[in-house]
């Protein structure tokens, strides 16, 4: 059996999913997820659906908000803004890893049983979806730093575009819609720079009156 | 031109942001007004759509229209008052934020087609979060950040359940477009299992937005960091648009015969929220979180009642309607204690009785009204709900249901009474109350109260006939 293509890239997804899970500072996951992006927001090119003008259009808006615009822009505000840099984990790293093993020994068998006929040359792509949504969900609940979850919602959503923009024209036009998505991610990465700002103000406030008190 | 109802908010609303306080704030009644009259004008002569692949005339969506209408103009002359009391820096940014939330539910009641509706609920989200947002502390700011975190990923689970939908049709080979109402008329064609999956993620992702347990959390946080007007809106119309996106696709469930499966999901999230509300609402401390948990109890009922089908959906109907109305006017009389007492935990209030009589009998009269005591409307919508699962065979179910009211109502009525008869001097110093009661800040909580009591009495025909025509493709009615 030879491995289309498509399933050479989206095995380095799935590697880069339990990369994620063992990353501890928050610099390596942002790139991490660049790079998830920039391969899921790809993967349309190399699937047999045609593609449209609008298609076209609305794939690459996908690849530079998620591959580019929103990593940079967090690389910025952690830069800027007093943002901590560890991710501090729930579960541990060890524990994550293992989680995240099983899970992509569970979305591969899960894909086996769904059986979709329109995409069934491409051995990983289900199972890539899966993971990539569930690994999104664990990051959320799994991580105590507000960036790291967003970045796990990010990785959500890679996931459904993954399984939207492969499984047929119709759902595709339905996940282009998903840009709206990270509209939401970017007003949380907003609150969460309105909050370290707010913070930081705080700090100096307290630390003005304690020195007016000397 | 059925699209003009929400593009006059969202013209006003994005005015608004750029007008000084004295005119943002009459542009808000203004538009209330508006708004009322063109969605009684829109109930009157139902038109088509401009775009009728993507908005229509719904008789469920024609139901919340009216309720939001009627609702926001009356909020929109309680927050004038409001405004007056409280200090609420950029308002013209609160007022804004108002009416194009008002436009985005607006778009959410008339939208027919899937993703249409979709981007609607999402954009009830942000036009939302600056309002929670409005007082600027971190409480609030954390309130906000769990408020978007939360409902996106909810959101998120809708898209996918949309997609599986899309799926379905692709196995069915069915060629229709991706629209409530051309998806029911061809309900049967498509495959039931990624119809199932389909519905479950929608449930999930909207359920989110609705409160049902345990996607709940975000609901108490949100509702009481945000000023009262604002909760009201939140409590009294979002939770139903959401809802509505609910009990659209399972119009498709039912109409391909996969209504007990749908079914058997609603009443399990259903007992699970009004189970949650209870849990919480025993041993609340501060008013305004007691009153956000019993709306989780409310769309637990909802949701309950539109599980059990027949006669059930009837009264889930009417509970939506009466918890709107009766649940916006306990927000605003929160809002009166909170100016008056300047305190948000119900230990600090007390008295309430002698102090602001006027708040006492709208606050007291919504209270008997939300736990279900005759002559309001939620009574008769449980007792229908009740029926209905003993009809169809649901003792158990029925039984959790009823005692867990019991136990809801019994929490209830100990923080009311402590609100309104405790003593509130609790030693030497006479308090002084923090506000006048003026007469359009409890008058708008008399008229959806007495709404809401006239509703119970006497129903108009063309409601009645809009009612029976929304629960019929439910299998509903009143037989």
């Amino acid at each position: 059996m030879i491995l289309h293509p498509v399933d050479t890239i989206l095995s380095l997804v799935l590697l880069s999913v339990l990369f994620s899970f063992g990353s501890s500072r928050l610099p390596g996951l942002i790139k991490v997820l660049a790079f998830q992006g920039i391969v899921v927001s790809m993967v349309p090119f190399f699937i047999g659906h045609d593609m449209n003008t609008g298609g076209i259009f609305f794939t690459f808006g996908t690849l530079l908000i998620r591959g580019i615009i929103i990593p940079m822009s967090i690389f910025i505000a952690i830069k800027k803004v007093a943002i901590k840099r560890e991710v501090e984990p729930i579960v541990g790293y060890h524990a994550s890893m293992l989680c995240g093993l099983g899970l992509i020994v569970a979305a591969t068998y899960i894909s086996r049983q769904l059986n979709i006929p329109s995409i069934s040359d491409y051995k990983l792509l289900f199972p890539t979806a899966i993971a990539l949504l569930v690994a999104g969900m664990f990051l959320l609940m799994a991580r105590r730093n507000a960036i790291a979850m967003v970045l796990g919602y990010i990785m959500m959503e890679n996931g459904i575009y993954l399984v939207g923009t492969t499984i047929s024209i119709r759902a595709r036009h339905i996940v282009e819609f998903g840009i709206l998505l990270d509209v939401l991610a970017g007003v949380m990465i907003m609150a969460i720079i309105l909050q370290n700002i707010k913070r930081t103000f705080d700090d100096v406030d307290t630390a003005h009156l304690r020195t007016l008190k000397e | 031109m059925v699209e003009i109802i929400f593009l006059t908010p969202f013209i006003t609303g994005i005015i608004a942001f750029f007008l000084p306080k004295a005119i943002s704030r009459q542009l808000l009644v203004g538009t209330g007004a508006i708004h009322l009259f063109l969605s009684l004008l829109l109930w009157k002569n139902r038109p088509e759509a401009i775009f009728e692949n993507y908005f229509a005339v719904t008789p469920e969506g024609l139901l919340s229209l009216l309720v939001i209408s009627l609702l926001f103009f009356l909020i929109s002359i309680y927050t004038v008052a409001y405004l007056k009391e409280s200090d609420i820096q950029k308002e013209n940014i609160f007022t804004g934020s108002m009416i194009l939330f008002l436009s985005t539910m607006t778009m959410v009641t008339l939208s027919d087609h899937i993703m249409v509706m979709w981007i609607a609920i999402e954009a009830t989200t942000l036009a939302s979060a600056p309002l929670i947002y409005t007082h600027r502390t971190s409480a609030s700011l954390e309130a906000t950040w769990k408020y978007v975190l939360i409902c996106s990923v909810g959101i998120a689970m809708a898209l996918l359940g949309s997609v599986f939908i899309t799926l379905a049709m692709d196995i069915g080979n069915v060629d229709a477009p991706l629209s409530f109402s051309a998806l029911t008329m061809v309900a049967g064609q498509l495959d039931p299992m990624w119809l199932k999956a389909g519905f479950i993620f929608i449930l999930v992702g909207y359920g989110t937005k609705m409160g049902l347990a345990p996607m709940h959390t975000w609901l108490p946080d949100a509702h009481s960091e945000a000023p009262s007007p604002a909760s009201a809106l939140l409590s009294g119309v979002l939770l139903n648009c959401a809802y509505l996106g609910i009990f659209k696709t399972n119009k498709i469930m039912h109409a391909a015969g996969l209504n007990d499966f749908s079914g058997t999901i609603l009443i399990v999230f259903g007992l699970m929220s009004i189970l949650a509300a209870a849990t919480f609402i025993l041993k609340q401390n501060e008013y305004k979180r007691m009153l956000a948990y019993s709306s989780i109890e409310n769309m637990g009922i909802i949701a309950f009642g539109t599980g059990i089908g027949g006669i059930g959906v009837y009264g889930a109907i009417i509970c939506m309607i009466h918890h709107s109305l009766i649940k916006s006017s306990l927000f605003l009389s929160s809002g009166n204690i909170l100016l008056g007492y300047g305190n948000r935990f119900i230990e600090n209030t007390g008295d309430m009785v002698k102090r602001m009589p006027k708040t006492f009998v709208a606050f007291f009269g919504g209270f008997v009204g939300i736990s279900g005591f005759p002559p309001f409307g939620i009574f008769i919508g449980e007792l229908f709900i009740i029926v209905g699962a003993f009809r169809t065979g649901h003792y158990v179910a029925a039984g959790i249901f009823i005692v867990t009211l019991c136990v809801i109502f019994a929490g209830f009525a100990n923080q009311v009474m402590k609100i309104s008869f405790d003593d509130f001097n609790k030693g030497d110093s006479k308090k002084t109350m923090g506000l006048k009661e003026r007469d359009s800040m409890v008058w708008p909580q008399y008229i959806l109260l007495l709404t809401s009591l006239v509703l119970c009495f006497y129903m108009p025909d063309t409601l009645y006939q809009t009612i029976i025509d929304a629960v019929t493709a439910l299998g509903g009615g009143l037989k």
